[in-house]
């Protein structure tokens, strides 16, 4: 797809993405939510301004990736790249945008010296569970567990 | 990232200690604040950051493809005496900004607000002092005139507001929109020097980039951030705040901010050295372009607030109506949106220096006629300031043929230091420098 690639480019994130992300979120989930954007923005660039990514296409950016590297998550002292979000314009899916993000997420966290990248996917959210299946990513022994507080004060 | 972290002799780390006690009071309430605002952040380091692992060789200019300079004797004299000059205006703007942010930080009607600026003023400290490290850790005797290392920091710490290198830096806030206008704005430049100086062939120097960079990522996001939020009270019908108290700060700095980049003839001298990658003119056109796009996403926030239950897509249309015909849509007018001023607007550098261009790129035929434009659209506050009334007499001199363009731009009122042992004495009075000799740019 060489023509498709020449329109393509993937960078770091920066401070004026936010209204693309908020744009991109809501074409996803339908909410409007910039204050929550700038916050997640703002949390990712004061902490690894590098790590996290946007696509472009034609000059509009149309996906992005966002991540960090963190120790002492769950006691995993040994620093590792986390993924929390992920966001492609459904018009531009099926371009191997996600990859491409992935790819240079992977290649920031690599010169940073992790060895270890981790997420959680919700299972039933099945295309985003393929898409990091298709990058590599295995069930890990660390499992998400959760409590319900409400039918736990119902059954105490 | 690989970074080695330095802390600078004693004597020198107390310096900028005992200047950040005058400066910075909430230094202490920022440390222990850190993890409410800033959770699981790395805790604030006050020491030079040198990223390990960049290129070894010059990537640009007359010696490209050498191995870059680790001493200042290794450098020309010439290479020398320009790159200690960039060090030295890289420090003052350091310390410069926290001067400036500490006048109106308590003004700020938001604690997040507040912290995140004083954030960027601990970074900016950490930044200045990233500067000692490179005067102080070589002997720049040979290109410095004799001033010792310890007589240059002396020299910075003692600058203060009026007294800066570049005149972003001595020019007061008037507000908290001007500690978040400048954050959007001048950091902006910084960033762009930063960019720029990366490839430095002074190896230190180079070195020194990539950590304040990452830092000054924040900084923007400090600006822009709280930028869109004014954006959206404005369009909620907030009375305290309104656009066009943005807009007048927008047009206060961002002249300033043009003007960091140097005449916009200039550059080349960098770029044959091989300490920036950019000429002035290339790197202010993008920083423009860059300005531009924020500023239209500033406005895009406003025009979604305003028009709550419009699609995204429709607010786009609305916004690109808006400026292509400067007209009005459902109570909206173009003159209700934030409008990056033309760049020859209120300028005193550069190519368009002293010249009567308005914010819109309109023409005026006197000295008084532009000046009562410039109260139209710049803070009611800044108007009364000694800045604005030293360039309305020399606009009028200039205008009247009583002094040239030349001499104008070295003209401005400079704080002069004339005595005291404390390197942040503020024993200094005000005085007109006499204009130098030589070159405009």
């Amino acid at each position: 797809m060489p023509e498709l690639q020449s329109q393509t480019r993937v960078r770091p994130l920066d401070e004026l993405d936010i209204g693309s992300v908020v744009r991109i979120d809501e074409r996803i989930t339908g909410r409007y939510r910039p204050e929550f954007w700038e916050q997640r923005v703002g949390y990712y660039l004061r902490r690894d301004p590098e790590a996290s990514q946007v696509a472009e296409v034609d000059g509009k950016v149309v996906g992005f990736m966002l991540g960090d590297v963190r120790a002492g998550e769950f006691g995993l002292e040994q620093p590792s790249g986390w993924i929390e979000r992920l966001g492609i314009d459904p018009d531009f899916r099926g371009r191997d945008l996600g990859k491409l993000l992935f790819d240079a997420l992977l290649q920031h966290f690599e010169r940073a010296g992790v060895t270890d990248v981790r997420t959680l996917v919700d299972e039933r959210e099945s295309g985003v569970a393929g898409f990091f299946n298709a990058m590599g990513f295995a069930p890990s022994s660390l499992r998400a567990l959760e409590l319900k507080v409400a039918a736990r004060g119902k059954t105490a | 990232m690989n970074v080695e972290q330095i802390t600078l002799p004693r004597k020198y780390h107390a310096a900028v200690e005992h200047w950040r006690r005058h400066w910075m009071p909430d230094y202490e309430s920022l440390l222990a604040n850190w993890d409410k605002y800033f959770p699981k952040d790395e805790a604030f380091c006050l020491c030079a950051k040198l990223e390990l692992g960049t290129p070894d060789l010059i990537q640009i200019g007359d010696q490209r493809g050498e191995k870059k300079r680790l001493q200042p004797d290794q450098l020309t004299e010439e290479q020398a005496k320009h790159l200690l000059a960039i060090i030295r205006a890289q420090a003052s703007t350091e310390f410069g900004s926290i001067q400036q942010h500490a006048g109106t930080l308590h003004r700020a009607a938001d604690e997040e607000d507040r912290f995140w600026v004083l954030r960027v003023m601990a970074e900016e400290l950490r930044h200045g002092y990233q500067m000692f490290h490179l005067l102080l850790s070589q002997d720049w005797d040979h290109v410095s005139g004799g001033v010792k290392g310890e007589e240059m920091v002396e020299e910075i710490l003692s600058m203060q507001t009026g007294s800066h290198v570049l005149d972003a830096f001595n020019v007061e806030y008037d507000s908290f929109i001007d500690n978040i206008c400048f954050a959007a704005l001048v950091d902006r430049v910084g960033k762009y020097q930063l960019t720029m100086q990366k490839v430095c062939a002074y190896k230190p120097m180079a070195d020194s980039m990539p950590p304040m960079l990452r830092e000054e990522a924040f900084h923007l996001a400090a600006g822009v951030i709280p930028l869109r939020r004014w954006a959206q009270r404005a369009a909620n019908g907030d009375p305290l705040v309104t656009m066009q108290v943005i807009q007048k700060s927008f047009n206060k700095w961002f002249p300033r901010a043009l003007e960091m980049f140097g005449d916009e003839r200039g550059g080349d001298t960098n770029i044959k050295f091989g300490f920036k990658d950019m000429k002035n003119r290339e790197a202010q056109d993008r920083y423009v372009e860059e300005v531009q796009r924020m500023t239209r996403d500033v406005n895009s926030r406003y025009l979604r607030a305003r028009f709550a239950h419009a699609t995204p897509d429709k607010v786009e249309t609305v916004l690109a109506e808006l400026e292509r015909s400067r007209g009005k849509h459902d109570g909206v007018s173009w003159d209700d949106l934030i409008h990056v001023p033309d760049p020859r607007f209120f300028r005193r550098k550069g190519e368009s220096a002293w010249q009567l261009v308005g914010t819109q790129g309109e023409a005026f035929a006197g000295a008084d006629d532009y000046l009562r434009h410039l109260a139209q659209h710049l803070p009611e506050a800044y108007l009364t300031t000694r800045d604005m009334r030293a360039y309305a007499e020399t606009l009028r001199k200039v205008h009247s043929g009583e002094m040239s363009v030349a001499d104008a731009i070295k003209k401005m009122p400079k704080l002069k230091r004339v005595g005291g042992t404390c390197p942040c004495s503020r024993s200094v009075r005000w005085v007109m420098e006499e204009p130098e000799t030589g070159a405009a740019r």
